[in-house]
């Protein structure tokens, strides 16, 4: 890099200039990286907590937590099976509920059995089943809407109240809503069960209570899942096709990526026409260069190594930039989750692209004829 | 013998459009001669030139730099002939735009794969010494006069102790006074180093400091008898 390092001394401007583009595209890159692993985790996050390796929804072919019914029978087979280390039905319904003091609210709850394996940690307050009727948990999230223990909620619609006793140790959430934990008959009653509850002086009728959404399954490995699909009407799915069957999960994700990709192309094709821009002004050196005796291998090092410096070091720059803003966010509402797999994958990519760009541009050197020295056209 | 030129003609383009560069072209140079080649534009000069530096490949004719061949060597070996072994003072001094005086120099000694060293260092300081350019080691082509590169363009044709000079109309961007100082100056590195100096013009003011001039014209050659 004998040429390359003293042109970035002598054209400092222009590769400020190209090096402030360079860690603006890497600091939109990584943001958004970290943007999308936090919409990912505000939309999956009761899920990525789950101590589960597969889901069971009721048989179709488009699995999904809105629209699925587990029968008794279903659950109860699975629990039969040789490979299940841990099985446990599991409710899911979105309700609209107000607070007492009539504040809106959009939940999911989930209905868990006693000691379910899938009960959240507390970060304080009690688990239902205690004194308090009606009791159930709530996403530590929830605390930012006003809701915390001693609350009363109350779902539109079934008119079902619950008695806010404990909050999770972190926030869960299934497609952005925070997931209320309630006891499972609890649940039930709110789903399958009439407005109100019983008619006074009667009870529920017992089929509601053999009714599930999904069932929740910690399988050995080489389980035949497809055949037990069969033999018991359900649709499973592993870790990260569960993920997917969440509402926009997959768009979501489908979205960000797309952005991202266009940005990678976005700084493959600037860092392209920059490096190709002054390529073509520097031919007439390149020709003197090859006149005196420098091979076409010395002049693309050169210049590749002046490339990749200007890369690395905006990339760098863009990366400290995401860093600081991860700092100012980290404790707001934004869904902003910076990870060093995150950080390294954008980098990595940021670089092929930028690098990929540079060297579509910097080949033509090698084209350079080096009679121009004479003051001859190529 | 440092440059054999022998039976060489460069033809460019084919059939009506076919024009002769150099036409059956022969000529050789000793080491610490100079031979000047006189000529108007469009004769050939710069021709000359590109086919004994490996620029251009002759239609016909051989070329011996040295004990080398040229004509019949491939472009990587022609690379490292001119690398190791020729010298080019171009015209307008061709140097690189963000490297100092001294780096132009040392810049050739990189390009043959070798960190430069204090040696070299003193070498590159040394041959811009000889060409008055002591004081100016740190400067860029843009702090220096036009006489000043063409000085510091002589200074790098002699870093690698060349076999062969090219030089390419070294006074035609300065006025007659500098230009001569320049041309006196070539002569004198090119007798104190022992290197055969080829140099194109069309200055007949230069022609008393050459050792030998041959006219070029339509790219045939006739040697001047002094």
């Amino acid at each position: 890099m004998f040429i390359a390092s003293r042109d970035l001394k002598f054209a400092k401007g222009r590769f400020l200039l190209m090096g402030s583009v360079v860690a603006l595209v890497a600091f939109l890159v990584i943001t958004l990286s970290g943007l999308s692993a936090g919409l990912v985790k505000a939309n999956i996050s009761a899920l990525m907590a789950l101590p589960a390796t597969h889901i069971a929804f009721e048989g179709t072919d488009h699995p999904g937590y809105r629209n699925t019914m587990i029968e008794r029978y279903m659950w109860e087979g699975w629990a039969e099976q040789d490979g299940v280390k841990a099985m446990e039905p599991l409710g899911h319904t979105v309700f609209n509920a107000r607070t007492e003091d009539d504040k809106p609210l959009e939940l999911a709850l989930w209905g868990l059995v006693d000691d379910s394996f899938i009960a959240p940690p507390l970060n304080r307050g009690d688990n239902y089943g205690g004194e308090v009727e009606n009791g159930v948990i709530i996403s530590r999230g929830m605390l930012e809407e006003g809701v915390d223990i001693g609350d009363l909620i109350l779902l539109d619609r079934v008119l079902t109240e619950l008695r806010v006793v404990g909050v999770t140790d972190e926030h869960r959430a299934i497609g952005h809503l925070p997931i209320v934990y309630a006891p499972l008959r609890k649940w039930q009653e709110a789903t399958y069960g009439p407005p109100g509850g019983a008619p006074p002086g009667e009870k529920l009728p017992d089929i509601i209570f053999d009714f599930v959404s999904i069932i929740v399954l910690q399988l050995e490995e080489g389980v035949d899942t497809a055949a037990l699909d069969d033999e018991l009407e359900t649709t499973t799915l592993d870790r990260l096709n569960f993920y997917s069957a969440s509402i926009g999960y997959e768009s979501e994700v489908q979205s960000v990526q797309m952005i991202q990709s266009l940005l990678f192309v976005i700084s493959a094709v600037v860092i392209g026409a920059f490096f190709s821009i002054w390529t073509i002004q520097r031919t007439k050196e390149i020709g003197l260069i090859k006149a005196l005796g420098a091979s076409n291998t010395y002049v693309l090092k050169d210049a590749l190594g002046q490339a990749l410096t200007v890369i690395v070091v905006g990339t760098l720059i863009g990366l400290l930039g995401t860093l600081w803003f991860n700092e100012q966010v980290k404790d707001t509402e934004l869904p902003f989750m910076l990870e060093s797999k995150t950080i390294i994958t954008s980098i990595v990519m940021l670089l092929v692209a930028g690098f990929f760009g540079a060297a579509m541009s910097i080949r033509r050197v090698s084209k350079v004829d080096p009679i121009i020295a004479l003051g001859r056209d190529q | 013998m440092s440059l054999k030129v022998e039976n060489v003609s460069l033809v460019f383009g084919d059939g009506n459009e076919q024009v002769k560069a150099l036409d059956n072209v022969s000529m050789d140079l000793q080491p610490g001669q100079l031979m000047a080649v006189l000529g108007p534009s469009g004769a050939g000069k710069s021709s000359l030139l590109a086919v004994c530096g490996g620029l251009l490949t002759p239609s016909n004719g051989k070329i011996s730099v040295g004990e080398m061949e040229i004509t019949s060597v491939s472009q990587s070996a022609l690379t490292r002939i001119r690398q190791q072994q020729i010298g080019f003072v171009f015209q307008q001094s061709n140097l690189l735009s963000s490297v100092t005086a001294i780096d132009q120099l040392l810049l050739l000694v990189h390009m043959r794969g070798k960190r430069p060293d204090q040696a070299d260092r003193e070498r590159a300081a040394k041959l811009l010494g000889e060409v008055g350019m002591e004081h100016r080691l740190n400067r860029r082509p843009n702090e220096l006069s036009g006489g000043e590169r063409q000085r510091v363009g002589i200074a790098r044709a002699f870093m690698m102790n060349p076999k062969l000079l090219l030089v390419d109309e070294p006074t035609s961007m300065l006025d007659h006074h500098r230009g001569k100082q320049i041309v006196e100056l070539l002569v004198r590195e090119c007798h104190e180093h022992n290197v055969a100096t080829l140099m194109v013009t069309h200055d007949h003011g230069i022609l008393d400091a050459a050792d030998r001039v041959v006219d070029i014209r339509d790219g045939k050659f006739s040697e001047r008898t002094q």
